[in-house]
């Protein structure tokens, strides 16, 4: 058996050639990976120990081939010259692959700790982004429920925007001190403020009694809340509303008392109603009686009249007999002008209607009270409004209503004297015809207006007046459809100064009107409306 | 004398024996024709103690990735190739030209009989590129996945 080199000399020469392709490839790739991971150590170290095994790759496959060319060749000695160099150049190159290998222990223990970090900030970040979708979901769900949230928020903000600003009652806010933070414009409209410009307001300016203000807070501050609560209200004027309060109070977090919200309801035309409605049965109950009275006693009366006539017959002119029945027949007299007067106010008395102007009744009665007026230095001054419509009365009981009004007039300013003024007017819209006197007097004190139309009722001394006047007065204009009114303290005429004088306002509906217009007896509704406005 | 003009004198005086008398000096030691195996045989075992360090501390770090398994396979074959190399190297000092016969041309050279053991050592570790080509090879498929992961986790 022989053992032949041939197969070792193929491999060494198949083996160098892909020792070098192989190396090659090797460093391609590390080449590869260091420019796409430059701060990467272990690319960096394949990277030269590929370099070093690439060389020595070509250091020993040259050589090996050449080897393997010159000893096919013959020519040993050459190879034997070239063989140190070539050796050398292997040790050389395997020295420093090894000291590549070697520097790899330092680096690598860097990079180790690196990684850690690394894998560390891995698991950071895979932990964040955990938590990052968890976040932006619940962000999501978040934000859906926010979006709900506002919608509904929106819809009651709008709610109660509507409430707030649509309510035709008032509705405000107050903080602790009691100062209103804000007022509907129905509140504002119910005080005559301005919408625009609402100035600072307080509970202190609001209310008129200042035990009622007390009740409130103290009741706000016990129950925590006000319920029903009547009061008077200032108005900008200074007149007065009633208002129903009620209200809620506002606590904070430490359940500290912050101030409350409520809302007011105007009573006053309520309470106007109540009161004309009491005023109406009153005088319809005091109209009946009177009605009853009269007739009971005028038929005695008659019967006193008639006889004390007869039995004047009976005895001689200038007789102690004859002059006492001349009294009891003037007294007699007397008491029948009463009943007629009574009857006049219940309205059972006759009566016919006809045209007339106000004016020339008026300018009449003038002429008549004029002189008597100018005794007590009282001087007239007219203002009757030209083409006055004519109106449907009776002629005689109006001149009588003026006559008592004027009557009524001087009494007032019998002491100081003064100006009586007459004014006539007429309202298109309203279809009225309003005259008013005027006078300059005391004024009427507030406890007695409610009463100043009953029968009977007067404040001028006996046998000065039989309290009969207004009674009748009002019950005339009544009879006529029309309204009787007081305003006391009166504006003194085109001047914002309130004087303590009086004015009574007749208004009466002109001509053709008359049907058209609700037989309710307005003139108490008057009567109250001007009696709130003080 | 000051001592800078001792100093220099000390340093001619040096100088001059070196050049006159070198056998005297004995400053420069001498490498004789065993030297460069004995150099090339211990960078053969400075090699294979670097790849077993490799070997060692991959597999220490457990880095990730079939590219280390790669590179460890590599590890093994260039011990063993770096083996083979060292003690081919080593039968050639106990091998003679007579071992040999040449007759019909390099090519057609072959071992004489009878065969020895170091006469097969040799001609077994004449094969070496039979462990150090597919230790380059196992590098390069190591490198190769190396890439591969780093384009595939940048993909993702």
């Amino acid at each position: 058996m022989e053992m032949y080199m041939l197969p070792s000399v193929i491999t060494d020469i198949i083996g160098s050639q892909l020792m070098i392709v192989l190396s090659f490839l090797s460093l391609r790739y590390t080449f590869l990976l260091i420019r796409r991971e430059p701060d990467n150590f272990l690319w960096g170290f394949l990277h030269y120990f590929c370099i070093a095994l690439a060389i020595f790759a070509i250091s020993r496959a040259v050589g090996h081939m050449v080897k393997q060319a010159l000893l096919i060749s013959d020519q040993k000695e050459i190879w034997k010259m070239i063989s140190p160099f070539s050796g050398g150049i292997n040790t050389l190159l395997m020295i420093s692959v090894s000291a590549v290998t070697i520097y790899y222990h330092k680096g690598v223990e860097g990079y180790r700790a690196i990684q850690q970090k690394a894998e560390s900030l891995r698991h950071a970040n895979r932990n964040l982004e955990k938590a990052t979708t968890t976040m932006k979901e619940m962000n999501l769900h978040l934000e859906e429920m926010v979006e709900s949230r506002t919608q509904d928020l929106a819809l009651s903000e709008e709610k109660f925007r509507n409430f707030f600003h649509n309510s035709k009652d008032m509705v405000f806010f107050i903080d602790k001190e009691g100062a209103i933070l804000d007022m509907n414009k129905a509140g504002l409209e119910m005080l005559d403020y301005s919408k625009e410009k609402p100035p600072r307001l307080s509970l202190n300016h609001l209310f008129a009694n200042i035990n009622d203000l007390e009740d409130f807070q103290n009741t706000l501050s016990s129950q925590k809340f006000v319920e029903d609560f009547e009061a008077e209200l200032i108005k900008k004027d200074g007149s007065i509303i009633y208002a129903l309060l009620s209200a809620t109070g506002i606590y904070d977090e430490n359940d500290e008392y912050v101030g409350c919200e409520g809302i007011a309801k105007d009573l006053t035309r309520l309470k106007t109603m109540t009161a004309q409605m009491i005023s109406t049965e009153k005088m319809a109950s005091v109209g009946q009686m009177a009605a009853g009275v009269a007739h009971e006693i005028n038929t005695p009366l008659g019967i006193i009249l008639g006889y004390s006539q007869l039995m004047k017959d009976d005895f001689p002119e200038n007789s102690e007999e004859y002059e006492n029945l001349v009294v009891v027949e003037r007294q007699s007299h007397a008491c029948r002008k009463i009943v007629a007067d009574l009857l006049k106010f219940s309205r059972q008395s006759g009566s016919s209607a006809q045209e007339v102007n106000i004016n020339e009744i008026l300018t009449d009665v003038i002429a008549i009270t004029e002189h008597n007026l100018h005794l007590d230095h009282i001087d007239i001054e007219h203002c009757l409004a030209e083409d006055l419509p004519v109106i449907a009365g009776d002629e005689e009981k109006l001149r009588q209503v003026f006559v008592n009004l004027i009557n009524n007039a001087q009494h007032a300013m019998e002491d100081e004297g003064g100006v009586l003024t007459v004014r006539t007017s007429f309202s298109k819209e309203e279809q009225m015809v309003t005259a008013s006197v005027i006078d300059m007097g005391t004024g009427i004190d507030e406890k007695i207006r409610s009463r100043i139309f009953d029968p009977f009722f007067t404040t001028k001394s006996v046998g000065k007046g039989t309290g009969l006047g207004l009674s009748v007065s009002y019950g005339i204009i009544k009879d006529h459809n029309g309204t009787i009114t007081i305003e006391s303290p009166v504006m003194y005429k085109n001047s914002c100064q309130l004087t303590p004088g009086t004015a009574m306002h007749v208004r009466l509906p002109v001509l053709g009107q008359d049907d058209n217009r609700e037989s309710t007896p307005a003139t108490d509704n008057q009567l109250l409306e001007k009696d709130k406005n003080g | 004398m000051s001592p800078v003009l001792k100093y220099t004198i000390s340093v001619f005086f040096a100088f001059g024996c070196c050049v006159l008398l070198p056998e005297q000096s004995m400053a420069l030691q001498t490498h004789g024709a065993p030297e460069g195996i004995y150099v090339h045989q211990m960078a053969h075992i400075l090699y294979m103690a670097a790849m077993g360090y490799l070997y060692w501390d991959t597999k220490r770090s457990t880095f990730p990735g079939r590219g280390w398994i790669y590179l460890r396979i590599f590890c093994v074959f260039t011990i063993l190739w770096n083996f083979l190399a060292l003690i081919g190297h080593a039968s050639t000092q106990h091998l003679h030209p007579e071992d040999f016969t040449n007759v019909d041309g390099y090519l057609f050279s072959k071992v004489n009989m009878p065969l020895t053991f170091v006469k097969v050592v040799y001609y077994t570790a004449k094969l070496d590129h039979l462990l150090a080509v597919p230790a380059m090879f196992f590098l390069y498929m190591s490198l190769r996945s190396f890439y591969k992961n780093s384009l595939k986790k940048d993909g993702e």
